[in-house]
């Protein structure tokens, strides 16, 4: 596939790298010159030089050829007239427009509607609530992510020392969780990450996702040791896009929340949009308003104001004053890997989510919702098995599925069901699909190649 | 830097070089040859190649810019080497001699310490033209069209070994770049090959031919060169090939999928074009005296021109025999050089047009101390960055020339055979003037100037700087 990603920032940097490692061929429109110079160095990608809202510019980089379209320049209204120009103009099939404003989306949504090919907007900050939403009823959960229409969760915890899962063989699970079953399915240990299989045993100290039904869920975090918190209570520190927003659903949901925003405006705009939020005018690092307002008794802290390195502090701090858990919205890679070290439970990145996001959309129609673990090591795959599909037929051992990758689990009609070797795929099936990012190609070409 | 993997690298270009062994040695076989000095040679490379492989495998990828400038010399050198073996173990030439030969050979420079070239066998001749057609295109660019391990760090290799101030990719692939690169460049000579064919020329000469002109080499299966055939056709068609080979291949491409109002538009080959024009309309001015034909004289002027700036050093006609005037074309010809991202040698014509824009600027800022002065190349600002590239290039280039003339003339040589011998080594031309002109060799020289006339060779085709970092203290240092 030829894609076409303009705006050579943090997501338009770390798109064309995932897309360049999938074998995709990519051309990177950026008008730094600086920049570009050191895309061209660093990733096999061609890069123009130009302003991408010029049909000239795009013209020049190949946009009638290409099969995938990414507007991600840092401007809502240049993403839309790069996407709508790509649509438009030069009938690219797909195209993705990263928009942070709603009204934007919205108009964009409604044009979009007349025209031909496949569009998507994709809203960073509405990932990162989104991403936020999942993770707070998911107790020690360092991520979430749904699949099969929220039948099915993949969460990723820590494995304390101590718990009953230290030491325990894989396969064994089974024989703790009978039905429905729980799996293991990506380890982390250290800086290997892998899909496991029965003879793999888990280790202290490991992060390991499991796809848990939703309702044995409180069984898996009794094993581990995760007791839900009393207290229901949820902290943000920030009045940003995305701490209102989640500070609206929490209170739709009837939860209790505190708001802390430094600025004095917008602590007031925050306090007249919410209702029973308490908005706290303090800095997310101010200690004494933070014990305060009773943080030792929050079920979890979440920093999520524009500046990174402050969240991360605000994050640590909270966690250190007794917060049950803390998220950290970091935006820097740099910071983002080392942040988990630290002790913040979960570093949520609205631009690593957006590229996420991004990447899924381009693969093929079948894929219904996909994810990526730990950095992208792992790869979630949800599809529909379509008759004629490579899937169906021979026992699941036998299908010669690419090495290291895994069946977590099919919905067949509303059962749920964790397949083993003898198992087979039904046409009508949806069934999600693990594999390590390295072999997504492979899995891509199998699931495709009908 | 991450030696083991540039060991690993130069281990497969090792096995690369070997593979292209065996070419020669099957020709040595079909021509009844004696096939001992390319087996011996193959079986060398492939076996420390091999070695250097198995030994760092567990390596770990990725390059850095410093790894490039690196394994691009190293690979020049070992593929150098390499070359040399058969020469040496057919008890054709000494060590330098060899050295020299194989070293002229890849960097396209095409000049030789071999008297008579018809007394080779006809698998070495074959050798020696082959050994410029894949210097010509260059060796790590043929790597990177078939060895997939070179994905990410490619760049680094691509832009250390493909001439011209900046290096810029036709496909978003490096590989694909490489892979198209190489499709044109083999195009051409098959092309070329067939032509010469259809003008007389028996299969073997038409490919050497071929071989060493798509890479502006000049290494020819004739004593006299081209101008031996007399064939007025085959000097057109050298002519044609020459300067395309000349021209940047990226415009070519450009021709090919049909953006020619871009190549028409391309400022670098008006001037390529205008120069060749010029100084060939200069020689026929100065060679004419009104008895020769006037057909035949314009052929010799033109010959000469192309073959000068592509710094392919292919001879039609004795110019050492023509009037001083004519001389000099040439000599200033050899400063010039082929365009960016050619097979031609030289500071390339990129470099002129923008040392001369920038000469301009300063004049102008001189006259105009307040005045915003921009150095602009296809209506874009170029940055200080590239500008201060180009002058020192040209510092670098020249100090070098000068340096190896020094030596030359040390040696016990006139100023015109010192000062061109060392112009036609460092810019890969071939031919020089005194006792280095269009008919002698190089043999003459001592074999301290041999080696260093050969070291200008790899410099001025690896551009100066991807060898000269390699003598920073810094470089070293971590």
């Amino acid at each position: 596939m030829r894609a076409l990603v303009v705006g050579g920032g943090l997501v338009g940097s770390t798109l064309a790298a995932r897309l360049s490692r999938d074998q995709h061929d990519v051309v990177i429109v950026e008008s730094d010159r600086e920049r570009l110079q050191g895309l061209a160095e660093d990733l096999d990608v061609q890069v123009v030089s130009g302003n991408g809202t010029s049909v000239e510019v795009l013209r020049s980089a190949g946009i009638g050829e290409c099969d995938a379209l990414f507007a991600c320049t840092a401007s809502d209204e240049a993403n839309m007239v790069v996407a709508l120009v790509g649509s438009a103009l030069f009938k690219v099939p797909r195209v993705v427009a990263r928009l942070r404003d709603r009204d934007h989306e919205a108009s964009f949504r409604a044009i979009a509607q007349r025209l031909t090919g496949e569009h998507v907007c994709i809203n960073p900050d509405q990932a990162a609530v989104e991403k936020i939403m999942s993770l707070l009823p998911v107790p020690g959960a360092t991520d979430v992510v749904s699949f099969l229409d929220g039948r099915l969760i993949i969460a990723g915890f820590p494995i304390p020392a101590g718990s009953d899962f230290e030491g325990l063989l894989l396969s064994h699970l089974r024989l703790l969780f009978p039905s429905p079953p729980v799996l293991a399915v990506a380890i982390r240990r250290g800086d290997h990450s892998f899909v496991p299989h029965g003879e793999d045993e888990f280790h202290a100290g490991d992060l390991a996702y499991f796809a848990v039904d939703p309702q044995e869920l409180d069984n898996v975090l009794r094993l581990l040791g995760v007791r839900r918190s009393s207290e229901e209570r949820v902290m943000i520190a920030g009045a940003s896009r995305i701490g209102l927003e989640v500070a609206h659903r929490l209170e739709a949901a009837n939860v209790a929340v505190t708001l802390f925003e430094d600025d004095v405006g917008v602590a007031e705009e925050a306090a007249a949009q919410l209702k029973r939020t308490v908005v706290v005018r303090a800095l997310a690092t101010d200690r004494d308003v933070l014990e305060e307002e009773g943080i030792e008794r929050a079920a979890a802290f979440v920093a999520c104001t524009d500046d990174s390195s402050l969240n991360v502090m605000a994050g640590l701090l909270a966690r250190r004053l007794g917060a049950a858990r803390a998220f950290s919205l970091v935006d820097n890679p740099a910071l983002t890997r080392m942040v988990g070290e630290l002790g913040i439970d979960a570093v949520v990145s609205p631009r690593l989510l957006t590229v996420g996001l991004a990447v899924q959309f381009v693969r093929r129609g079948r894929v219904r919702a996909a994810a990526a673990l730990m950095e992208d090591l792992v790869e979630l795959v949800e599809i529909e098995v379509e008759s004629g599909s490579r899937l169906v037929g021979p026992r699941l051992a036998e299908l010669g599925l690419p090495r290291g990758t895994l069946v977590a689990a099919l919905l067949r009609g509303k059962s749920l069901i964790v397949p083993v070797g003898g198992d087979r795929i039904l046409v009508g099936d949806r069934a999600l699909l693990i594999t390590t990012t390295s072999r997504a190609g492979e899995l891509d070409a199998f699931v495709g190649g009908q | 830097m991450n030696r083991r993997f540039d060991v690993h690298l130069l281990g497969w270009l090792l096995l690369l070089t070997a593979a292209f062994l065996v070419v020669p040695l099957v020709a040595a076989v079909a021509f009844r040859d004696a096939p001992g000095p390319f087996l011996s040679a193959l079986l060398l490379a492939a076996l420390a190649g091999g070695g250097l492989v198995f030994l760092t495998r567990t390596s770990e990828r990725g390059l850095r810019a410093r790894d490039g400038f690196l394994v691009v010399s190293g690979a020049w050198l070992i593929t150098s080497a390499v070359g040399a073996l058969p020469y040496l173990l057919g008890g054709v030439l000494g060590p330098a001699d060899a050295l020299f030969e194989s070293v002229s050979g890849f960097t396209t420079t095409g000049s030789t310490v071999i008297a008579d070239v018809t007394a080779l066998p006809r698998s070495l001749l074959l050798w020696r033209a082959m050994t410029q057609w894949l210097g010509g295109m260059g060796i790590i660019l043929f790597t990177i069209a078939i060895l997939p391990l070179l994905g990410i760090g490619g760049m680094q290799l691509f832009k250390a070994e493909v001439p011209g101030p900046v290096a810029d990719k036709i496909r978003p692939r490096l590989a694909a770049t490489a892979r198209t690169l190489w499709g044109l460049y083999v195009g051409f000579t098959a092309a070329q090959w067939v032509l010469l064919m259809l003008c007389g020329l028996n299969w073997f000469e038409a490919l050497c031919h071929a071989f060493t002109t798509l890479a502006t080499g000049g290494f020819s299966t004739r004593n006299g060169s081209v101008g031996e055939f007399a064939s007025p056709a085959v000097e057109w068609v050298v002519i044609v090939f020459m300067l395309a080979a000349g021209i940047n291949f990226v415009l070519h491409y450009k021709l090919l999928t049909g953006r020619w109002r871009d190549v028409l538009r391309d400022v670098e080959l008006r001037y390529f074009l205008a120069i060749v024009t010029a100084a060939a309309a200069l020689l026929f001015v100065v060679l004419w005296d009104g008895v020769a034909g006037m057909h035949e004289t314009a052929r010799a002027a033109l010959f000469q021109a192309a073959s000068i700036i592509t710094t392919t050093g292919f001879v039609s006609a004795d110019f050492e025999l023509w009037p001083h005037a004519a001389q000099f074309v040439l000599v200033a010809l050899m400063l010039i050089g082929g365009m960016s991202g050619s097979t031609g040698g030289g500071p390339k014509s990129l470099r002129i047009v923008l040392a001369l824009r920038s000469l301009r600027a300063t004049v102008h800022r001189f006259i105009h101390p307040h005045a915003v002065v921009p150095v602009k190349y296809h209506g874009q600002v170029v940055g200080d960055g590239v500008l201060s590239g180009v002058a020192a290039f040209l510092t670098a280039y020249f100090l070098l020339a000068g340096a190896a003339a020094a030596v030359v003339a040390a040696a016990g040589y006139d100023f015109a055979t010192a000062v061109s011998s060392a112009l036609t080594a460092i810019g890969n031309v071939g031919p020089g003037l005194g006792a280095v002109g269009a008919l002698d060799n190089f043999a003459h020289f001592p074999s301290p100037v041999k080696l260093v006339l050969s070291a200008c060779m790899l410099l001025g085709r690896l551009e100066i700087f991807t060898i000269l970092v390699l003598f920073s203290r810094r470089f070293w240092k971590h």
